[in-house]
């Protein structure tokens, strides 16, 4: 899947002028759109929330570091990827950037083309887990519009019970069991109960 | 009566007197001239009789002549014991007259009973109308001769033998034998003889006498040599033994005395001196001397008859002092008017002037040897003190490597060698001049100038050298400080001392090198700590200059080229470049060890460029750096690397100290201000201060707080600063924090 460079924004934030100069420039060469911020604090004072892209964030900032800020757009719910660029990353630095959900952590000085495939690994795979995020709405919505009682059975399938337990669990007959079980297969649309685990599992998770 | 012979004469003499005086004045007043006067002297016996001796002498001293009128004294000696009788006599008569014819006697002089006797008798024929006067006549004997004519005339003795023994025996108290001796034959002894008896009539019973009378002089000295205790001798002496040999008494007294186990005493005053004690005595000289008188008055015209004639020759106890001391007789003893006789007189009473002089001279001897002594002491002492001084000197010279030395700074030309007078000859001797160009060429060529103008300072001022510098003698080279002064007394001479520091100077080498290792190992050791942020400082430029490069590769593969953005995309990269290089010079210059070159310094830019080294470290410390620079700051001398290392260490440690302070907090204030002649640089951070007992320590080398610290970085700090003249304090803050201040001198224009 090939990412359209021109639906993506890059934001690149950087305490050096001259990085940020150059980075822009490199970026703009190869058809991003690039927008820089010299802090932390000005991108978030000027940042249009949900805007796609990805954000080029060195981790060494005055004020608010790349870290703090990865962590405060985390809690407001933002998903933009984040490809930190430090002058020396050391490991800790970048597993907790990683933990915390970067897309990728480059040493300066970076290729073009290095940046370029980071910058598309990091959006298409925020366009993969958009999708995925999507679904999981929808999914969310169906486990939703299930009845309580379909609720109470569709636990007890994720939890690996079989049609006579859940009966003797719920204190129905299995028949019943077995004809809520079918509704709610139709209703999440789910081919197997593998498939209905994993979509529970993903509504769940989000 | 002795001589009684005369006596039978005596109506013939009355006469003979009267005859005479009818003369005396016509005959004898021509007789006394303008010429010489002649006194003849008649002794009755041989000449060398010792009473003879002594009266002649006496008469020979007293008897005054003078210019007009001297007077002439003839002796004649008549020598009786050997020759009498009337035949002699008239002979001797004769031959008086035939020998005085032309030198008639104006007076004549008799010594003795036999010579009064016999010019008596001969007086008529011979010198009729001369008067006489006698001497050593007894009273008795004289007035046994009465009547006398007045023209002769004489002071009697007095032998009184009864109050002369009774003296003798006053001396012996205890006295139990008395002897006496007499002789045998002559007149005198017989006479001797009787007077000895009739003396020793009046003894008590207590008191046996025994008469040794005309013995021969063997048994007679046999007799006294056998004497026992308690004994005293008295004789007269005698001039025949019983042998019929002759002596005088005198001779006989001597025999006797120096043979006899007792005291001999007796008459005479001639005995003195032969070993007899003494006893009551007429004394011949003072006899003698009366007749002298006599004679005298007579020489001067006074008739005889009007002269006034003492009563008798007076007899006094004469004492041999050496014979008494010898009897054990006490000085007690002796009746008051005793004349004592061969007193020996004690040592001093003899050689009392010479013994003064020679106990003075023995004592001023003494004193000078003693002075000699002890200035010989002295001078030892001192010499041992001067050697063990110069010794010291030498010694201590030699330990602390001094020597002296003279410099010759004026016009003459002086002949010392350096080479030869520096090191460590020493101060025992003086050492020679040296010419100020030698000693300016051998020294290291860099201390030259240095050298030449201290001791020209030291001269203009009149003040002290004091200066270090190097001593080249070939290969070796070798510090020394010379501390020196004008000589006084030539100006044109500097003269001091010069210690050797060489090894001083090695260790302060030593120690400053030690001091630059352990500076750059704290300082790499600082680099080492700064490592990612130092790599950040590199790779930010690096960055830049990778993107702009590829940026504008990827631009020059499109048709339409910007060559505008081109441009500034090249400046960029050169810009970015220039970054990087300085930014690698800087920590090259940091990482090398010291240049330990003084230079100026501007510290507003050391502290920029150091804040820019530690900008990422702050920043990834989330430490907020203020700076409060002065506008204008003097320039300081110094090594700007070790400044700059203070700086960082002061400013790192400011990180540090704001690291348990919230990220908010976390402010450092560098500030720069002049104050006076010095540069103030204070790093102020508002972490939670320095604890009050720690304040004291925080220079100290191996202080720290930090755990995993060394202790070493604040203790480099002071020493650096030190070094440059300066100070580093540092002090808690009134809110909060501390400021650690470093005030460094501004560089002397």
């Amino acid at each position: 899947m090939s990412v359209d460079i021109n639906a993506y924004s890059i934001v690149v934030v950087d305490d050096d002028p001259a990085v940020t100069k150059a980075l822009s420039r490199l970026l703009s060469v190869n058809g991003w759109r690039v927008e820089t911020f010299a802090s932390a604090e000005a991108f978030l004072a000027a940042r249009e929330p949900d805007a796609a892209g990805c954000l080029v964030l060195d981790v060494n900032l005055p004020g608010l570091d790349g870290l703090a800020l990865q962590q405060r757009l985390r809690e407001s719910g933002e998903d933009l990827p984040i490809v930190f660029l430090t002058g020396h990353g050391d490991i800790p630095m970048s597993v907790r950037a990683m933990k915390a959900g970067a897309a990728d952590f480059l040493t300066k000085p970076v290729g073009g083309e290095a940046l370029d495939a980071a910058l598309r690994a990091a959006i298409e795979a925020h366009a993969s887990q958009q999708r995925h995020l999507g679904d999981t709405r929808t999914l969310r919505k169906r486990l939703e519009a299930l009845t309580p009682r379909e609720q109470e059975v569709l636990a007890e399938i994720v939890a690996g019970k079989l049609n006579k337990q859940i009966a003797f669990d719920l204190g129905i007959v299995e028949q019943t069991v077995k004809y809520h079980r079918a509704r709610i297969m139709e209703r999440m649309q789910a081919k197997s109960v593998a498939e209905l685990m994993h979509i529970v599992a993903r509504a769940q998770s989000a | 009566m002795p001589h009684t012979h005369f006596t039978s004469r005596l109506t013939a003499r009355a006469w003979l007197r009267v005859a005479i005086a009818l003369f005396t004045v016509a005959v004898v007043v021509p007789a006394f001239g303008a010429e010489t006067r002649n006194v003849l002297v008649i002794f009755s016996d041989n000449r060398l009789l010792p009473a003879n001796l002594e009266a002649d002498q006496a008469l020979r001293d007293a008897i005054v002549g003078s210019e007009e009128r001297p007077v002439e004294l003839f002796a004649e000696f008549l020598d009786r014991s050997h020759f009498n009788g009337d035949a002699y006599e008239a002979t001797l008569a004769t031959y008086l007259r035939e020998k005085y014819a032309k030198r008639l006697p104006n007076v004549i002089v008799t010594g003795g009973t036999y010579a009064l006797a016999f010019i008596t008798r001969k007086r008529a024929v011979t010198f009729p109308d001369v008067p006489v006067v006698f001497l050593g006549i007894a009273v008795d004997e004289w007035q046994a001769m009465q009547p006398q004519p007045p023209e002769i005339l004489g002071v009697p003795m007095q032998f009184d033998y009864p109050t002369s023994v009774a003296a003798v025996l006053r001396l012996h108290p205890g006295t139990k034998h008395f002897v006496t001796v007499t002789g045998n034959s002559t007149a005198f002894d017989r006479e001797s003889e009787r007077e000895m008896r009739m003396a020793t009539v009046q003894f008590g019973p207590g008191i046996e006498v025994e008469h040794i009378e005309r013995l021969p002089t063997a048994d007679v000295l046999l007799r006294l040599k056998s004497l026992g205790p308690h004994t005293v001798v008295y004789t007269p002496g005698y001039f025949s033994d019983g042998d019929g040999r002759y002596f005088s008494p005198r001779e006989s007294a001597q025999l006797m005395a120096e043979a006899a186990a007792a005291p001999v005493y007796g008459p005479f005053s001639t005995f003195l001196g032969t070993g007899v004690v003494g006893g009551v005595m007429p004394s011949y000289s003072a006899m003698a001397q009366q007749g002298a008188d006599i004679v005298n008055e007579l020489l001067e015209g006074v008739p005889p008859a009007s002269i006034t004639l003492p009563s008798q020759t007076p007899a006094v106890m004469q004492i041999d002092w050496r014979q008494a001391r010898r009897w054990g007789i006490k000085e007690e003893q002796l009746p008051p008017d005793t004349i004592v006789h061969f007193r020996q007189p004690t040592f001093w009473e003899t050689y009392r002037n010479s013994a003064l002089i020679a106990l003075a001279v023995m004592l001023l001897q003494t004193g000078l040897i003693l002075a000699l002594l002890y200035e010989r002491r002295l001078q030892r002492r001192t010499a041992a003190a001067l050697e063990a001084s110069e010794q010291r000197t030498l010694l201590a010279a030699r330990t602390a490597r001094i020597s002296d030395w003279v410099w010759n700074v004026g016009g003459e030309r002086a002949n010392g060698d350096v080479a030869r007078e520096l090191p460590h000859t020493l101060l025992s001797q003086e050492p020679a001049a040296v010419d100020l160009a030698r000693v300016l060429e051998s020294a290291h060529p860099a201390d030259r100038e240095r050298l030449a103008r201290a001791v020209a300072q030291a001269v203009a001022d009149d003040g002290e050298l004091n200066v270090e510098y190097r001593l080249m003698q070939g290969e070796q080279v070798s510090w020394f400080a010379a501390r020196g002064r004008l000589d006084p007394e030539n100006r044109q001479r500097l003269r001091g001392v010069a210690t050797d520091i060489t090894q001083r100077k090695v260790a302060e080498l030593q120690a400053e090198q030690d001091r630059a290792a352990l500076g750059h190992m704290t300082r790499v050791s600082l680099l080492g700590q700064l490592s990612a942020s130092i790599a950040h400082q590199l790779n930010q430029p690096l960055a830049a200059i990778l993107g702009n490069a590829e940026a504008a590769q990827k631009m020059l593969q499109r048709a339409d080229v910007d060559l505008e953005e081109l441009r500034e995309i090249c400046n960029d990269i050169v810009t970015e470049d220039n970054r990087a290089a300085q930014v690698i010079r800087r920590l090259g210059a940091l990482y090398r060890r010291d240049e330990r070159e003084l230079r100026p310094v501007d510290i507003n830019e050391l502290i920029h460029e150091t804040l820019e080294l530690l900008h990422s470290d702050l920043v990834t410390r989330h430490v907020t750096v203020a700076t409060d620079v002065a506008a204008t700051l003097a320039p300081v001398e110094g090594e700007r690397v070790q400044l700059q290392q203070v700086f960082m260490n002061l400013i790192v440690n400011a990180a540090d100290a704001l690291a348990t302070v919230p990220e908010p907090d976390r402010a450092l204030t560098v500030r720069t201000q002049m104050n006076g002649d010095t540069v103030q640089i204070d790093v102020v951070d508002a972490g939670l201060g320095i604890a009050g007992d720690a304040l004291d320590r925080i220079f100290d080398m191996f202080w720290t707080s930090k755990t995993g610290g060394m202790g070493i970085g604040l203790a480099i700090c002071c020493t650096i600063v030190s070094a440059h003249g300066g100070t580093l304090t540092a002090a808690n803050n009134p809110a909060k924090g501390a400021t650690f201040r470093v005030s460094l001198p501004v560089r002397a224009a």
